[in-house]
């Protein structure tokens, strides 16, 4: 059909997705959440960041295998006074990014409280991830990437070190955490058709679905492959769209 | 010619001998010489000899038999021909040698003649018959001649009539070659200034989505028109078909504007139900195109609205009341006790609700996400119209959410008792009123009704802190309780003003200026302090009127030094503690007045410092009864034993003042006061007019001996200062 070739053609142009998550990125002021999600929207490091005040909004499609997620991510101020407000930007959350500052020890040490109130409040499939900032400040380091390792280990959360000033693992934690919730959908402990999860089907997956039956929906990695690439060929060779 | 040859040959030998004579010169024997000489040797003469030689071998017997041929009949010849071998043989072999050749010599001629007579008449019967043959051909020639004559003229004929066939298929062909020209221009023309059937049903078919080939022959059409105008504009003026063109792809354009319109309405219709939507390329390029429409732009996007709308609505009402699936997250209604949290959560909500519209229609509209993070400063520059559309669809989308909102909020601001909480809930509804207004602008529906609600916070605020201050200013002092400390009515005051305090400290983003700073907080001070400083001064006369010995000086100062010390840590309240500074600091002045009065009586030396101060040099002061000189030694005795006690160090009563500071700078005062007083006094006593006797011994007495410095040591003051100080 000529309507589904344009709209192939289009999923490359316009950031269509499989899933939608919302996330929210945690941890105490200045251990530098806002540069961390900057880098990872804009890929450039944010100089002169001030702190946030509130939250902030931003969003960026990631392709995992051949799904593509949209997050929403809610980046919340660190400073004890927007607690209040911040909190309620938890509800529903699928995905928390825990960041603290490997050169401050005290941001790590409040890391439990902050996931405490993610967990009690997010979904309740939440998955975190524990985010060792600033690794490229190794010489001021004071938090030793085992201990750390180890606190993760005991809270299960994922952990890594990143560098928004150099970049450096800044897309890891949310491809790490959107794979966590990929395969918690897959095997059917999260489901994404009920509101208030975090994660929601995109109109990509959507348009799939309508033609077989939403049950069928459960192999996430099969048949859909097909469909991926084809449209994707013909993206790629301009003028093979006009076969008809 | 055999005859010569065949002579010599014959008589060779006879000449050969002859030849040997003597006669040399003789011409014959010349003659003969040659002839003898002559070689017979050469081919060419053995095969003359040859030939004749095999003609006459069996010339004889064809001779004779030729010859009885001729004599005979033509019936005896193969009786002749039979025996001929055997006769020829026998001829030779019997006959006498040279018979024959003689025979032949004789006959040679003859023979030859008749031979050649003989092959003459073979030649000439040959020749009559090729003669006839000839003839015969010459027939056929000519019969051909006629035949290619005719076919000749024929051709003729038929070329003469080809010809005019020729010109005429030439100049169809060329009548063809012009048609077909003209063919094609008009496909050409055709192809280009009209639309073909396929195209007209994609753009006007219901049949045919919206979609690659719908816009393909919307774009065609466009083109068409615009061609087409071009053309019309030409020197020769608009042509028929130029406008049968212009209508009839305008009513298919209007049909395609149509189409989209309607698909457009029921796509929107559709997507209006789910919360989170996207936006695909059909519908973007759908859109873009309709914006040449604007009528049925916003009669579509009117429905995109009042979809949203609702389905923005029902997910706030899901939210609020029946939370995520299995009841997780919960629901927000959930936490209506908690109201921050209950507020917070509401509008958390419709913040997160607002970003994926702004996203969704952002998308919708095709434009780039200026990579700003909503609900950080947006820039409302008239941008474009695009930007209009965002602001209006969005104010739409989320003003329909105010109705539940406001009413819910207002609700939790309403039965809120403690002024802590409906200040904390009036600062959250401000956050989230500056935080829409930079993202959804400051005239959209939900930013106005924010700003009521906000204003309604407050208004309940400052009721609530009101209601309190008119509370504090009817509370009476219990009669029965001696201290001096703070009534239990100003702690709690003051407790929650410092809470309101923190509250307001912590809402700072920190760049105000100072100016700003205190501005945001003045009516809130007003509304506070004065009442307890209305309180402490004016409820405490009451209770003096009553108690007497009640000491109202000094609960007043303690009162007021406690509300210092708690606007202190604020550097927002520098202008009300200034002002309350002028209240401390009339009061400490009525209390040192007071106090030196008190230790001037304890002292003894009241009534003589009185006298001293007022004399105005009529009469000698030794004879006033005041300052008779032995008064005026009794009250420098009493001096000089007051100055011995306790209370030059400090003051009982004073030492009731939570401040410290107060007391000491009191006490200070009042000591420097009776310093001077005492200095007048020795001034006055040694100045001989007021006829003292031994107006030094009578001074000398007594510590402090009329040494006015010695009294300032004791005092513990820095006698300079008080020097400068004098008048």
């Amino acid at each position: 059909m000529p309507t589904d070739d344009y709209e192939g053609e289009a999923t490359e142009l316009l950031e269509t997705y499989d899933f939608l998550m919302k996330y929210i990125i945690l941890g105490e002021a200045g251990s530098g959440k806002s540069c961390l999600l900057h880098h990872f929207t804009h890929n450039s490091f944010k100089d002169h960041s001030q702190h946030t005040i509130g939250v902030e909004f931003s969003s960026r499609t990631v392709k995992l295998g051949e799904k593509r997620i949209k997050l929403q991510l809610w980046d919340t101020a660190g400073q004890e006074r927007f607690r209040s407000v911040t909190r309620s930007y938890y509800r529903g959350a699928a995905g928390a990014l825990l960041v603290y500052d490997i050169t401050n020890r005290d941001s790590f040490t409040n890391l439990s409280r902050w996931l405490a109130d993610a967990r009690a409040l997010a979904s309740p499939h939440l998955v975190a991830v524990l985010v060792g900032n600033k690794s490229d400040k190794d010489d001021e380091r004071e938090v030793e990437w085992a201990e750390a390792s180890r606190w993760a280990a005991e809270n299960d959360v994922h952990f890594l070190e990143a560098s928004s000033l150099t970049g450096d693992n800044v897309e890891a934690p949310f491809l790490l955490a959107a794979r966590s919730i990929l395969l918690s959908i897959e095997s059917g402990a999260l489901d994404p058709e009920k509101a208030g999860s975090g994660v929601s089907y995109g109109d990509r997956a959507l348009r799939r679905v309508n033609s077989s039956s939403r049950l069928s929906f459960g192999s996430l990695s099969g048949g859909r492959k097909k469909g991926t690439i084809k449209l994707k060929a013909k993206g790629w060779i301009p003028g093979t769209n006009k076969c008809c | 010619m055999s005859s010569p040859v065949v002579s010599p040959s014959a008589s060779s030998l006879h000449f050969d001998k002859k030849a040997r004579a003597p006669q040399f010169r003789n011409p014959v024997s010349l003659r003969l010489y040659k002839v003898l000489g002559t070689n017979f040797e050469d081919e060419a003469t053995r095969e003359a000899l040859q030939t004749l030689s095999e003609l006459y071998a069996s010339s004889s017997t064809v001779k004779g038999k030729e010859t009885l041929r001729n004599l005979e009949e033509d019936d005896i010849e193969e009786e002749w021909l039979k025996p001929t071998g055997f006769v020829a043989d026998e001829l030779l072999t019997e006959a006498v040698p040279g018979e024959s050749a003689a025979r032949a010599r004789k006959n040679l001629r003859r023979d030859m003649e008749r031979k050649l007579a003989e092959g003459s008449h073979q030649f000439l019967k040959a020749f009559g018959e090729v003669d006839q043959k000839l003839e015969e051909l010459q027939q056929h020639v000519a019969a051909m001649h006629a035949s290619c004559d005719e076919a000749e003229t024929q051709l003729k004929l038929t070329n003469e009539s080809s010809a005019m066939l020729l010109e005429r298929a030439g100049s169809l062909s060329e009548e063809r070659q012009e048609v077909e020209n003209r063919k094609s221009i008009v496909t050409l023309f055709l192809a280009r200034f009209t639309l073909n059937d396929e195209e007209v049903e994609a753009m006007t078919s219901r049949d045919i989505p919206v979609g690659k080939r719908f816009f393909e022959a919307m774009d065609k059409t466009e083109r068409i028109r615009t061609d087409c105008r071009v053309l019309m504009a030409g020197e020769d003026g608009p042509t028929q078909a130029g406008l049968d063109i212009m209508a009839s792809t305008s009513s298919h354009l209007e049909q395609g504007y149509e189409k989209i319109f309607r698909w457009c309405s029921y796509e929107f219709r559709q997507m209006g139900r789910d919360m989170q939507v996207e936006v695909g390329m059909t519908m973007r390029e759908a859109i873009r195109r309709l914006r040449k429409r604007p009528e049925l732009l916003t009669e579509s996007l009117t429905s995109l609205s009042q979809a949203r709308q609702a389905t923005l609505m029902s997910s706030f009402l899901t939210a609020l009341t029946r939370g995520g699936p299995s009841g997780l997250p919960r629901p927000i209604e959930l936490h209506a006790h908690d109201p921050m949290r209950y507020v917070g959560d509401m509008l958390a909500w419709v913040h997160q609700a607002i970003a994926a519209e702004r996203e969704f229609l952002e998308s919708l509209f095709g434009l780039q996400a200026d990579g700003r993070m909503v609900g950080s400063v947006r820039v409302f520059e008239q941008k474009s119209e695009e930007e209009d559309w965002i602001r209006e669809l969005m104010d739409l989308a989320v003003g329909k959410l105010c109705v539940p909102l406001k009413i819910r909020v207002q609700q939790t601001i309403r039965s809120q008792e403690s002024s802590i909480i409906s200040y904390k809930i009036a600062n959250l509804l401000q956050f989230y009123m500056i935080t829409m207004r930079r993202t959804i602008g400051d005239t959209a529906v939900l930013s106005t009704t924010l700003n009521e609600i906000t204003q309604v916070a407050y208004k309940v605020f400052y009721d609530s802190i009101e209601t309190q201050g008119r509370a504090l200013l009817r509370a009476t002092l219990d009669l029965d309780d001696p201290s001096l400390t703070p009534p239990l009515a100003i702690l709690d005051h003051a407790q929650i003003l410092r809470e309101v305090m923190n509250v307001y400290e912590s809402s700072l983003l920190g760049d105000e200026g100072e100016a700003e700073q205190t501005a945001g907080f003045q009516r809130i001070l007003d509304v506070t302090m004065d009442p307890a400083i209305e309180m402490c001064t004016n409820n405490s006369e009451e209770k003096k009127r009553l108690r007497p010995r009640w000491d109202r000086e000094v609960y007043v100062l303690n009162c007021l030094s406690y509300l210092q010390s708690v606007l202190e840590p604020f550097p927002f309240t520098s202008q009300k503690r200034q002002t309350l500074q002028e209240v401390v600091d009339e009061h400490v002045v009525r209390l040192t007045e007071e106090h030196y009065q008190n230790i001037m009586v304890d002292a003894g030396i009241a009534q003589v410092a009185e006298t001293c101060l007022k004399h105005d040099g009529g009469e000698p002061m030794s004879r006033i009864p005041a300052t008779l000189p032995t008064i005026l030694q009794t009250a420098l005795r009493n001096f000089s034993l007051w100055l011995s006690g306790l209370e030059v160090v400090q003051s009982p009563r004073l030492s009731q003042l939570t401040a410290q500071r107060l007391h000491i700078k009191i006490h200070q005062a009042a000591l420097e006061r009776m310093a001077r007083s005492y200095q007048v006094i020795c001034e006055q006593v040694k100045k001989p007019e007021n006829k003292y006797e031994a107006a030094s011994t009578l001074l000398g007495s007594e510590r402090p001996f009329g040494q006015v410095n010695l009294l300032w040591q004791i005092f513990g003051l820095e006698g300079d200062n008080v020097n400068a100080s004098q008048p």
